[in-house]
């Protein structure tokens, strides 16, 4: 046909097939763009508005490698004269950036550390050989540890120790199904309900920081935790519980095996002097988190603690440039460039009030309708896409909402972290679920009952515990 | 002669392990048996990698090392592969990682040539379709997925013959279908059929589906020359032609004892992609083995 030969001509529909998804995002961008603009709405929103539908296509479908979707907003934001190149590449890089540079690398030094072998002890310490009481210490340290230290780096460090757990209770993974749920879903559990605690908890919630930051609004990092932290102590329990009776575990009691992971341990190497001094580092960190992040930062002071690994060669370089995707950090960068200018030509006002237009008599008549629709839109595409990337995305829609901005971003915040739907969504699930042990399907039977539960949990807290502030 | 054997599971994979292998020794092939792992977001693949990394350092394997350790349990306990290397058992730690996204090991093969068992992870198709580009294989043998599309891509894309293993039971198999018509390229298949039919120790069943009233004799000589092929193989053959629509028929004769051998389509890529074609109306239809030579 027209002198292609027949491989090429297969070729080339094999690449339409893999690429079908960014043909799709890009007719429909291509549509919407022959649209007339709407009343209310610069050309410039619109535009970016149209790039925001047609990058959520491609982070979702993933068609093109992440840094060509990022690379795809930020030059589409440029031919679209949304901003000028200039523009563009000030919003590309901030402080949220930097932070999730710098946790990915700190993910890198604190995993190879060794102390797993410590954590493992200190679960087993604190809850006996009980399975219940197992589950709630996984669930327990690991919420409390991801709030700190980002859940990605608590879910690889707990995942081995949970599966000695179960290997040590039976070698054949058939007859411990429903254990292995339990103790895997309390780890990734437990790693979501943490990673809201603090703004160093993920990179969403500095995303939503620098947000709140560019809209004249200040929390600090002790703040943060006041509002939300008491929500984590909520949670804990009642999903440690929602997971026993979803997979009731085929043993009650783990005495052998938990004596097992205890020698296993013992004879794990000692801790030396290094690995005591990454403590004192990372320490060190958090308390610059702390104290010093609404001067200087949670970013700047994250990549200080890699600075310092970095110098004291507790990790190689090579190590970090290995491990540490660039691909997302860049994407995350363009998202968030997204998110500023959607903001400043005014399509986040556009999309929120045309949100208000459609909902906005049952907003005002139905009691918590406000709050169960944000949090049902940001679960609902933070199940489907990442957490960060959705606060990124609806971040500045949401913050024009409701006059009460800290509020909204704050609940924006922590309803992303609702992923409990899919394995795909939050890097803690696709942890776990790379293990073979858990299936696609045990994500959604669980995922339904803890995902409701939070959502009614959240709405009854931030409508009786955050009016406690305002007065 | 280049055999790929896809697996994915010790679950499932049985069946298309025994027969690939029956058909690698029939070819004397050199056979690489390939597991390909799930596809890992590409926003989590680097976390996933870094905790996959500190399970090794519990003494966990990766995903799919287990699915390969089966498949060289498989090949150890029917001999298939040099009794030095069933001696020492499964090579965990000479699996090694080529830089190209896969990681593999090399055995030395008994009844057929060498054997490599190979580790991806990714979307299936495009895995396939990159190992059989790279390592120019002539057949590619997988079990039958329950997705439709599959078929259609792994036809439309997998540039080597294809030999999809449906419910595949060593015993009941007693006969091959050949559909043979007069286009070209039909010698080819009917060499691939031959070469299975010794492999397995049956007969090959040829059929000719026609609604010409009058016969062609270019066509009937073509016809001819295969037979005569088959005949001096010394397998048990027999001839039937038949009239009706040509799906229909072979998946009438298949039944659920044969295992058909055909020829892929011989339209353009682009006509195949919107029209579908023969082979994929009985790949997706036929309750056999099916193997489609291109």
């Amino acid at each position: 046909m027209l002198g292609f030969s027949n491989t090429s001509l297969s070729n080339f529909l094999f690449w339409a097939t893999q690429k079908r998804w960014f043909l799709y995002a890009i007719i429909i961008g291509a549509v919407l763009l022959l649209l007339p603009t709407p009343q209310g709405l610069q050309l410039e929103g619109k535009i970016s508005i149209i790039i925001l539908i047609v990058s959520l296509i491609l982070i979702i479908k993933e068609p093109v490698p992440l840094p060509a979707v990022a690379i795809f907003i930020l030059i589409a934001q440029i031919y679209g004269g949304v901003d000028t190149v200039d523009g563009i590449a000030k919003s590309f890089m901030s402080d949220a950036v930097f932070f999730i540079m710098g946790s990915l690398m700190l993910a890198v030094v604190i995993i190879k550390q060794g102390w797993d072998s410590r954590i493992a002890l200190g679960i087993l310490k604190f809850t006996g050989n009980k399975t219940a009481g197992i589950a709630l210490g996984f669930l327990s340290i690991s919420a409390v540890l991801s709030s700190f230290i980002g859940e990605h780096t608590v879910a690889a460090i707990m995942l081995p120790i949970g599966m000695t757990l179960i290997r040590f209770t039976s070698a054949n993974p058939s007859k411990v199904k429903n254990l292995s749920a339990v103790i895997l879903f309390s780890i990734a559990y437990g790693c979501l309900i943490g990673s809201i605690g603090t703004p160093s908890g993920g990179g969403r919630n500095v995303i939503m920081l620098n947000y709140l930051n560019q809209a004249g609004i200040s929390i600090s990092y002790f703040d943060w935790m006041l509002r939300v932290y008491p929500f984590i102590f909520l949670q804990i329990p009642i999903v440690s519980w929602i997971i026993l009776k979803t997979f009731k575990p085929e043993h009650r009691i783990l005495d052998s095996s938990v004596r097992k992971l205890v020698i296993k341990v013992a004879r794990s190497r000692n801790i030396t002097g290094r690995n005591t001094l990454t403590v004192f580092i990372f320490i060190f960190i958090l308390l610059g988190w702390v104290f010093f992040s609404e001067q200087f930062g949670l970013g700047t002071i994250a990549l200080t603690g890699v600075f310092l690994y970095l110098l004291g060669g507790f990790v190689k370089w090579s190590d970090l440039n290995k491990h540490t995707h660039w691909g997302v950090i860049i994407l995350f960068g363009a998202t968030i460039s997204l998110g500023t200018s959607i903001s400043t030509t005014g399509g986040a006002s556009w999309l929120a009030d045309k949100l208000i237009y459609f909902l906005g008599a049952f907003m005002e008549t139905i009691p918590f309708f406000r709050e169960l629709v944000i949090i049902l839109i940001t679960t609902g595409m933070s199940n489907v896409l990442s957490s960060s990337a959705t606060v990124a995305v609806l971040g500045p829609i949401n913050l024009n909402l409701v006059p009460e901005m800290l509020n909204i971003g704050l609940l924006t915040a922590m309803s992303s972290a609702f992923s409990y739907f899919t394995a795909v969504a939050a890097p803690a699930c696709t942890i776990i679920y790379s293990s073979g042990m858990i299936r696609a399907k045990d994500f959604i039977k669980i995922g339904f009952r803890v995902g409701m539960i939070s959502i009614l949990l959240l709405i009854a807290y931030v409508n009786i515990y955050w009016p406690l502030f305002n007065r | 002669m280049k055999i790929l054997i896809a697996i994915g599971s010790k679950k499932f994979s049985k069946p298309t392990l025994r027969l690939g292998m029956k058909v690698a020794q029939a070819f004397n092939a050199k056979t690489t048996i390939i597991d390909v792992g799930e596809k890992i977001s590409e926003f989590s693949s680097h976390l996933v990698e870094l905790a996959q990394d500190q399970m090794e350092s519990w003494d966990f394997d990766p995903p799919g090392v287990d699915v390969l350790e089966w498949a060289f349990n498989y090949l150890s306990d029917n001999k298939l592969i040099d009794s030095k290397q069933i001696e020492t058992g499964f090579p965990k730690n000479r699996l090694i990682d080529d830089g190209e996204d896969r990681k593999l090991v090399y055995l030395s093969g008994t009844v057929c040539e060498d054997v490599n068992l190979i580790l991806r992870n990714g979307d299936i198709i495009s895995e396939l379709r990159e190992e059989v580009q790279f390592g120019k294989y002539d057949v590619t043998i997988l079990g039958k997925s329950r997705m439709r599309n599959m078929s259609h891509d792994l036809l439309q894309y997998i540039n080597s013959s294809v030999l999809i293993v449906n419910n595949y039971d060593n015993e009941k198999f007693d006969k091959i279908l050949l559909p043979l018509n007069d286009s070209s390229g039909m010698m080819k298949v009917a060499k691939y059929a031959i070469r299975v039919s010794l492999a397995l120790e049956v007969g090959i069943e040829i059929l000719t589906v026609t609604n010409e009233k009058d016969s062609d004799l270019e066509g009937r000589s073509k016809i001819d020359k295969i037979v005569k092929l088959i005949r001096r193989s010394k397998v048990k053959h027999s001839h039937r032609i038949e009239g009706g629509d040509i799906v229909e028929q072979i998946i009438n004769r298949a039944g659920k004892d044969k295992i058909i051998v055909m020829k892929a389509s011989s339209m353009s890529p682009i006509q195949r992609f919107f029209k579908g074609s023969i082979p994929l109306s009985v790949m997706n239809e036929c309750d056999v083995p099916i193997l489609i030579v291109k």
